[in-house]
Protein backbone atom coordinates (compact mmCIF):
# COMPACT_ATOMS: atom_id res chain seq x y z
CA UNK A 1 0.00 0.00 0.00
CA UNK A 2 1.47 3.58 -0.80
CA UNK A 3 1.47 6.11 1.60
CA UNK A 4 -0.71 8.98 1.09
CA UNK A 5 1.92 11.27 0.93
CA UNK A 6 3.51 9.23 -1.99
CA UNK A 7 0.17 8.96 -3.55
CA UNK A 8 0.39 13.18 -3.99
CA UNK A 9 3.74 13.11 -4.99
CA UNK A 10 3.13 10.27 -7.90
CA UNK A 11 0.34 12.75 -9.27
CA UNK A 12 2.40 15.94 -8.69
CA UNK A 13 5.15 14.04 -10.32
CA UNK A 14 2.92 13.78 -13.55
CA UNK A 15 1.67 17.36 -13.49
CA UNK A 16 5.11 18.72 -13.58
CA UNK A 17 4.83 20.23 -9.84
CA UNK A 18 7.39 18.36 -7.64
CA UNK A 19 11.02 20.16 -6.47
CA UNK A 20 13.98 18.61 -7.92
CA UNK A 21 14.81 16.55 -5.08
CA UNK A 22 11.31 14.81 -4.97
CA UNK A 23 11.41 14.12 -9.07
CA UNK A 24 14.48 11.93 -8.45
CA UNK A 25 13.12 10.45 -5.34
CA UNK A 26 9.64 9.45 -7.54
CA UNK A 27 11.60 8.64 -10.43
CA UNK A 28 13.39 6.38 -8.83
CA UNK A 29 10.79 4.80 -6.92
CA UNK A 30 8.54 4.21 -10.43
CA UNK A 31 11.69 2.75 -11.97
CA UNK A 32 11.63 -0.24 -9.89
CA UNK A 33 7.66 -1.10 -10.85
CA UNK A 34 5.23 -2.29 -8.49
CA UNK A 35 2.10 0.03 -7.37
CA UNK A 36 3.71 2.98 -8.15
CA UNK A 37 4.33 2.35 -11.54
CA UNK A 38 0.99 0.76 -11.81
CA UNK A 39 -0.49 4.46 -9.94
CA UNK A 40 0.99 6.38 -12.22
CA UNK A 41 0.48 4.43 -15.13
CA UNK A 42 -3.19 5.05 -13.96
CA UNK A 43 -3.02 8.68 -13.47
CA UNK A 44 -1.92 9.05 -16.81
CA UNK A 45 -3.97 7.07 -18.36
CA UNK A 46 -6.82 9.09 -17.58
CA UNK A 47 -5.42 12.40 -18.10
CA UNK A 48 -4.55 11.63 -21.96
CA UNK A 49 -8.17 10.31 -22.02
CA UNK A 50 -8.78 13.53 -21.02
CA UNK A 51 -6.75 15.39 -23.81
CA UNK A 52 -9.02 17.39 -26.26
CA UNK A 53 -11.97 16.38 -24.75
CA UNK A 54 -13.57 20.02 -24.77
CA UNK A 55 -12.75 20.24 -28.47
CA UNK A 56 -16.01 18.37 -29.43
CA UNK A 57 -18.24 20.45 -27.48
CA UNK A 58 -20.30 22.92 -29.79
CA UNK A 59 -22.56 26.54 -28.86
CA UNK A 60 -25.61 24.53 -30.04
CA UNK A 61 -27.03 27.69 -30.94
CA UNK A 62 -26.18 29.76 -34.00
CA UNK A 63 -23.70 32.13 -34.70
CA UNK A 64 -26.64 34.64 -35.61
CA UNK A 65 -28.91 33.97 -32.74
CA UNK A 66 -26.25 33.67 -30.04
CA UNK A 67 -25.22 37.35 -30.97
CA UNK A 68 -28.65 38.69 -31.07
CA UNK A 69 -29.11 37.88 -27.69
CA UNK A 70 -25.47 39.23 -26.54
CA UNK A 71 -26.34 42.50 -29.03
CA UNK A 72 -29.61 43.32 -27.00
CA UNK A 73 -28.01 43.34 -23.96
CA UNK A 74 -25.00 45.03 -24.84
CA UNK A 75 -26.72 48.29 -26.46
CA UNK A 76 -29.14 48.52 -23.81
CA UNK A 77 -27.76 51.34 -21.68
CA UNK A 78 -26.44 52.88 -24.96
CA UNK A 79 -30.06 53.56 -26.15
CA UNK A 80 -31.31 55.00 -22.53
CA UNK A 81 -27.88 56.95 -22.21
CA UNK A 82 -29.13 59.24 -24.39
CA UNK A 83 -32.89 60.19 -22.93
CA UNK A 84 -30.79 60.52 -19.66
CA UNK A 85 -28.47 62.93 -21.01
CA UNK A 86 -31.44 65.08 -22.97
CA UNK A 87 -32.08 67.25 -19.97
CA UNK A 88 -29.03 67.15 -18.11
CA UNK A 89 -30.18 70.80 -16.08
CA UNK A 90 -32.84 68.43 -14.87
CA UNK A 91 -30.94 65.79 -13.38
CA UNK A 92 -28.47 68.58 -11.69
CA UNK A 93 -32.08 70.27 -10.41
CA UNK A 94 -33.14 66.91 -8.54
CA UNK A 95 -29.42 66.18 -7.15
CA UNK A 96 -30.31 69.28 -5.20
CA UNK A 97 -33.92 68.97 -4.72
CA UNK A 98 -33.85 65.66 -3.17
CA UNK A 99 -31.38 67.03 0.21
CA UNK A 100 -33.30 70.57 0.46
CA UNK A 101 -36.37 68.64 0.59
CA UNK A 102 -35.04 65.77 3.56
CA UNK A 103 -33.98 69.20 4.94
CA UNK A 104 -37.05 71.12 5.07
CA UNK A 105 -38.65 68.49 6.67
CA UNK A 106 -36.30 67.31 9.52
CA UNK A 107 -36.83 71.11 10.21
CA UNK A 108 -40.52 70.85 10.33
CA UNK A 109 -40.17 67.94 12.38
CA UNK A 110 -38.03 69.86 14.91
CA UNK A 111 -40.18 72.62 15.17
CA UNK A 112 -43.22 70.17 16.17
CA UNK A 113 -41.10 68.22 18.21
CA UNK A 114 -39.76 71.19 20.51
CA UNK A 115 -43.79 72.82 20.54
CA UNK A 116 -45.04 69.80 22.06
CA UNK A 117 -46.36 70.00 25.47
CA UNK A 118 -45.60 66.41 26.69
CA UNK A 119 -49.57 66.24 27.20
CA UNK A 120 -49.79 63.33 24.34
CA UNK A 121 -47.15 61.03 25.80
CA UNK A 122 -47.78 57.62 25.97
CA UNK A 123 -47.09 55.46 28.92
CA UNK A 124 -43.75 54.69 28.02
CA UNK A 125 -42.63 57.86 27.66
CA UNK A 126 -42.49 57.46 23.59
CA UNK A 127 -44.57 57.94 20.81
CA UNK A 128 -44.18 57.35 16.87
CA UNK A 129 -46.66 59.30 14.88
CA UNK A 130 -46.39 60.05 10.97
CA UNK A 131 -47.06 63.20 9.28
CA UNK A 132 -50.29 63.51 6.98
CA UNK A 133 -48.59 66.31 4.64
CA UNK A 134 -45.74 63.02 3.90
CA UNK A 135 -47.04 59.83 4.49
CA UNK A 136 -43.34 58.29 4.14
CA UNK A 137 -41.91 60.58 7.01
CA UNK A 138 -41.91 59.15 10.28
CA UNK A 139 -41.20 60.87 13.53
CA UNK A 140 -40.01 58.63 17.17
CA UNK A 141 -40.03 60.55 20.10
CA UNK A 142 -38.28 59.68 23.43
CA UNK A 143 -39.78 62.20 25.87
CA UNK A 144 -37.36 61.38 28.67
CA UNK A 145 -33.94 61.34 26.72
CA UNK A 146 -35.40 64.51 25.41
CA UNK A 147 -34.09 63.24 21.43
CA UNK A 148 -36.76 63.17 18.64
CA UNK A 149 -35.91 60.72 15.60
CA UNK A 150 -37.19 62.07 12.53
CA UNK A 151 -37.44 58.47 9.40
CA UNK A 152 -37.89 59.83 6.17
CA UNK A 153 -38.19 56.28 3.59
CA UNK A 154 -38.13 57.39 0.03
CA UNK A 155 -37.85 55.18 -2.66
CA UNK A 156 -34.43 54.35 -4.35
CA UNK A 157 -35.52 55.23 -7.75
CA UNK A 158 -32.75 56.77 -8.77
CA UNK A 159 -29.02 57.28 -8.41
CA UNK A 160 -29.15 59.86 -5.67
CA UNK A 161 -31.80 57.96 -3.16
CA UNK A 162 -30.64 55.05 -3.02
CA UNK A 163 -30.94 54.63 1.00
CA UNK A 164 -33.12 55.19 3.63
CA UNK A 165 -32.41 59.00 4.88
CA UNK A 166 -32.42 59.39 8.92
CA UNK A 167 -32.08 63.17 11.00
CA UNK A 168 -31.81 62.81 14.73
CA UNK A 169 -32.83 65.87 16.50
CA UNK A 170 -31.94 66.23 20.09
CA UNK B 1 -23.53 40.41 -39.26
CA UNK B 2 -19.60 41.38 -39.03
CA UNK B 3 -18.36 43.60 -42.11
CA UNK B 4 -15.35 41.32 -43.95
CA UNK B 5 -12.57 43.60 -42.48
CA UNK B 6 -13.26 42.18 -39.35
CA UNK B 7 -12.80 38.16 -40.47
CA UNK B 8 -9.13 38.60 -41.57
CA UNK B 9 -8.26 41.03 -38.38
CA UNK B 10 -6.41 39.43 -35.63
CA UNK B 11 -7.66 39.02 -32.37
CA UNK B 12 -6.03 42.07 -31.14
CA UNK B 13 -6.86 44.50 -33.83
CA UNK B 14 -10.49 43.62 -32.73
CA UNK B 15 -10.12 43.74 -29.21
CA UNK B 16 -8.86 47.71 -29.93
CA UNK B 17 -11.96 47.91 -32.37
CA UNK B 18 -14.48 46.90 -30.07
CA UNK B 19 -12.51 48.88 -27.18
CA UNK B 20 -13.49 51.78 -29.06
CA UNK B 21 -17.38 50.73 -29.33
CA UNK B 22 -17.59 48.89 -32.43
CA UNK B 23 -19.57 45.94 -31.82
CA UNK B 24 -19.18 44.47 -35.28
CA UNK B 25 -15.41 43.73 -33.65
CA UNK B 26 -16.78 42.25 -30.59
CA UNK B 27 -18.86 39.94 -33.03
CA UNK B 28 -16.02 38.26 -34.49
CA UNK B 29 -14.50 37.98 -31.07
CA UNK B 30 -18.02 36.28 -30.14
CA UNK B 31 -17.62 33.98 -33.25
CA UNK B 32 -14.24 32.91 -32.77
CA UNK B 33 -14.65 32.19 -29.06
CA UNK B 34 -17.83 31.56 -28.19
CA UNK B 35 -17.76 27.46 -28.49
CA UNK B 36 -14.18 27.19 -25.65
CA UNK B 37 -16.30 29.81 -23.63
CA UNK B 38 -19.38 27.49 -23.89
CA UNK B 39 -17.70 24.33 -23.95
CA UNK B 40 -15.89 25.52 -20.73
CA UNK B 41 -19.31 26.68 -19.32
CA UNK B 42 -20.72 23.32 -19.99
CA UNK B 43 -17.86 21.02 -18.60
CA UNK B 44 -18.22 22.78 -15.07
CA UNK B 45 -22.11 22.93 -14.97
CA UNK B 46 -22.62 19.62 -16.81
CA UNK B 47 -26.04 21.36 -18.14
CA UNK B 48 -26.27 22.90 -21.54
CA UNK B 49 -28.99 25.57 -20.58
CA UNK B 50 -27.34 26.45 -17.84
CA UNK B 51 -23.88 26.74 -19.82
CA UNK B 52 -25.34 28.80 -22.63
CA UNK B 53 -27.24 31.25 -20.62
CA UNK B 54 -23.94 31.33 -18.56
CA UNK B 55 -21.45 31.78 -21.50
CA UNK B 56 -23.93 34.77 -22.72
CA UNK B 57 -23.53 36.58 -19.72
CA UNK B 58 -19.48 36.25 -19.74
CA UNK B 59 -19.80 37.96 -23.13
CA UNK B 60 -21.81 40.73 -21.79
CA UNK B 61 -19.32 41.01 -18.91
CA UNK B 62 -16.16 41.11 -21.26
CA UNK B 63 -17.88 43.97 -22.82
CA UNK B 64 -18.75 45.68 -19.94
CA UNK B 65 -14.92 45.21 -18.86
CA UNK B 66 -13.24 45.01 -22.02
CA UNK B 67 -11.05 48.43 -21.14
CA UNK B 68 -9.56 46.91 -18.31
CA UNK B 69 -8.27 43.75 -20.96
CA UNK B 70 -4.31 44.40 -20.82
CA UNK B 71 -3.69 41.89 -23.20
CA UNK B 72 -0.87 40.00 -20.70
CA UNK B 73 -2.93 36.60 -21.74
CA UNK B 74 -5.17 36.04 -24.88
CA UNK B 75 -8.31 37.52 -25.48
CA UNK B 76 -9.29 33.79 -25.36
CA UNK B 77 -7.94 33.08 -21.81
CA UNK B 78 -9.67 36.07 -20.38
CA UNK B 79 -12.92 35.45 -21.78
CA UNK B 80 -12.64 31.75 -20.27
CA UNK B 81 -11.70 33.21 -16.93
CA UNK B 82 -14.88 35.24 -16.98
CA UNK B 83 -17.04 32.37 -17.43
CA UNK B 84 -14.79 30.33 -15.33
CA UNK B 85 -15.62 32.42 -11.99
CA UNK B 86 -19.77 33.14 -13.44
CA UNK B 87 -19.38 28.95 -13.39
CA UNK B 88 -17.92 29.15 -9.70
CA UNK B 89 -20.54 31.51 -8.17
CA UNK B 90 -23.32 29.48 -9.56
CA UNK B 91 -22.18 26.47 -8.56
CA UNK B 92 -21.77 28.23 -5.28
CA UNK B 93 -25.17 29.09 -5.51
CA UNK B 94 -26.84 26.05 -5.97
CA UNK B 95 -24.81 24.15 -3.65
CA UNK B 96 -26.47 26.72 -0.98
CA UNK B 97 -29.25 26.09 -1.93
CA UNK B 98 -29.52 22.19 -1.65
CA UNK B 99 -28.49 19.57 0.23
CA UNK B 100 -25.32 17.46 -1.10
CA UNK B 101 -25.57 13.97 -1.13
CA UNK B 102 -24.04 11.75 1.44
CA UNK B 103 -21.77 10.49 -1.76
CA UNK B 104 -20.94 13.62 -2.34
CA UNK B 105 -20.12 14.38 1.33
CA UNK B 106 -18.21 11.07 1.83
CA UNK B 107 -15.84 12.06 -1.33
CA UNK B 108 -15.09 15.46 0.03
CA UNK B 109 -14.41 13.70 3.56
CA UNK B 110 -11.21 12.24 1.51
CA UNK B 111 -9.64 8.85 2.67
CA UNK B 112 -11.82 7.11 -0.26
CA UNK B 113 -9.60 7.34 -3.09
CA UNK B 114 -6.26 6.32 -1.06
CA UNK B 115 -7.83 2.72 -0.82
CA UNK B 116 -9.04 2.37 -4.50
CA UNK B 117 -7.75 -0.29 -6.75
CA UNK B 118 -5.70 0.78 -9.62
CA UNK B 119 -7.16 0.01 -12.99
CA UNK B 120 -4.85 -1.25 -14.72
CA UNK B 121 -6.26 -1.80 -18.39
CA UNK B 122 -7.48 1.12 -20.57
CA UNK B 123 -11.29 1.15 -19.69
CA UNK B 124 -12.04 2.77 -23.07
CA UNK B 125 -10.15 0.94 -25.25
CA UNK B 126 -11.85 -0.22 -28.44
CA UNK B 127 -14.62 2.33 -28.20
CA UNK B 128 -15.15 5.02 -31.08
CA UNK B 129 -14.68 8.89 -30.47
CA UNK B 130 -18.53 9.75 -29.72
CA UNK B 131 -18.61 7.19 -27.42
CA UNK B 132 -15.87 7.63 -25.24
CA UNK B 133 -16.64 11.75 -25.39
CA UNK B 134 -20.20 10.05 -24.43
CA UNK B 135 -18.74 7.70 -21.38
CA UNK B 136 -16.25 10.52 -20.08
CA UNK B 137 -19.44 12.72 -19.89
CA UNK B 138 -21.26 10.73 -17.70
CA UNK B 139 -18.21 9.78 -15.53
CA UNK B 140 -17.91 13.62 -15.34
CA UNK B 141 -21.49 14.29 -14.29
CA UNK B 142 -21.18 11.79 -11.42
CA UNK B 143 -18.14 14.05 -9.52
CA UNK B 144 -19.22 16.55 -7.20
CA UNK B 145 -18.82 19.73 -8.38
CA UNK B 146 -15.48 20.49 -6.40
CA UNK B 147 -14.04 17.40 -8.14
CA UNK B 148 -15.47 18.39 -11.47
CA UNK B 149 -13.95 21.78 -11.38
CA UNK B 150 -10.42 20.86 -9.94
CA UNK B 151 -10.33 18.33 -12.50
CA UNK B 152 -11.73 20.85 -15.52
CA UNK B 153 -9.56 23.82 -14.22
CA UNK B 154 -6.10 21.61 -14.30
CA UNK B 155 -6.78 19.94 -17.15
CA UNK B 156 -8.58 21.94 -19.91
CA UNK B 157 -7.72 25.33 -18.11
CA UNK B 158 -4.06 24.09 -17.51
CA UNK B 159 -3.87 25.92 -14.59
CA UNK B 160 -1.14 25.17 -12.02
CA UNK B 161 -1.84 23.87 -8.48
CA UNK B 162 -1.58 27.37 -7.06
CA UNK B 163 -3.75 29.43 -9.59
CA UNK B 164 -6.28 26.69 -8.84
CA UNK B 165 -6.24 27.04 -5.04
CA UNK B 166 -6.22 30.80 -5.89
CA UNK B 167 -9.30 30.58 -8.23
CA UNK B 168 -11.57 28.22 -5.69
CA UNK B 169 -10.41 30.01 -2.48
CA UNK B 170 -9.32 26.61 -1.04
CA UNK B 171 -5.44 25.41 -0.15
CA UNK B 172 -3.04 23.65 -2.56
CA UNK B 173 -2.95 20.51 -0.12
CA UNK B 174 -7.01 20.43 -1.14
CA UNK B 175 -6.25 21.02 -4.41
CA UNK B 176 -4.21 18.26 -4.57
CA UNK B 177 -6.42 16.02 -2.84
CA UNK B 178 -9.75 16.72 -4.62
CA UNK B 179 -7.24 15.94 -8.29
CA UNK B 180 -5.99 12.87 -6.96
CA UNK B 181 -9.79 12.49 -6.26
CA UNK B 182 -11.25 13.26 -9.22
CA UNK B 183 -8.92 11.32 -11.25
CA UNK B 184 -8.88 8.18 -9.57
CA UNK B 185 -13.14 8.04 -9.33
CA UNK B 186 -13.09 9.03 -12.82
CA UNK B 187 -11.05 6.09 -13.72
CA UNK B 188 -13.01 3.58 -11.54
CA UNK B 189 -16.11 5.00 -13.05
CA UNK B 190 -14.90 4.54 -16.81
CA UNK B 191 -13.90 1.10 -15.58
CA UNK B 192 -17.46 0.61 -14.24
CA UNK B 193 -19.16 2.02 -17.40
CA UNK B 194 -16.68 -0.71 -19.76
CA UNK B 195 -18.26 -3.96 -16.85
CA UNK B 196 -21.55 -2.91 -17.40
CA UNK B 197 -21.26 -3.64 -21.65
Amino acid sequence: MIDWETQLKLQAYLDGELSEADRAEIAGKVAQGGEEAALLAELRQTRALLGGFEEGIKMPESREFFWSKIEREIQRPARSEPARLGLPWLARLRWLLAPAVAAALLLVAGLVATRHDGSARSAAGAEIETAQADTKAFTYRDYETGMTLVWLSYPADSEFASQEEIGIIQ
Amino acid sequence: MTEPKHSSADDQSLVRAAQQGDTAAFEELVARHRDKVFARAYSMMRNEEQAIDLSQEAWIKGWQRLRQFQGDASFGTWMTRIVINLCLDELRRQKRQRAESIEELDAESGGVERQMPVVLVNPTSGLERAELRERINRALSQLSYEHRTVLVLHEFEEMEYKQIAKTMGCSIGTVMSRLFYARRRLAALLADLKKQD
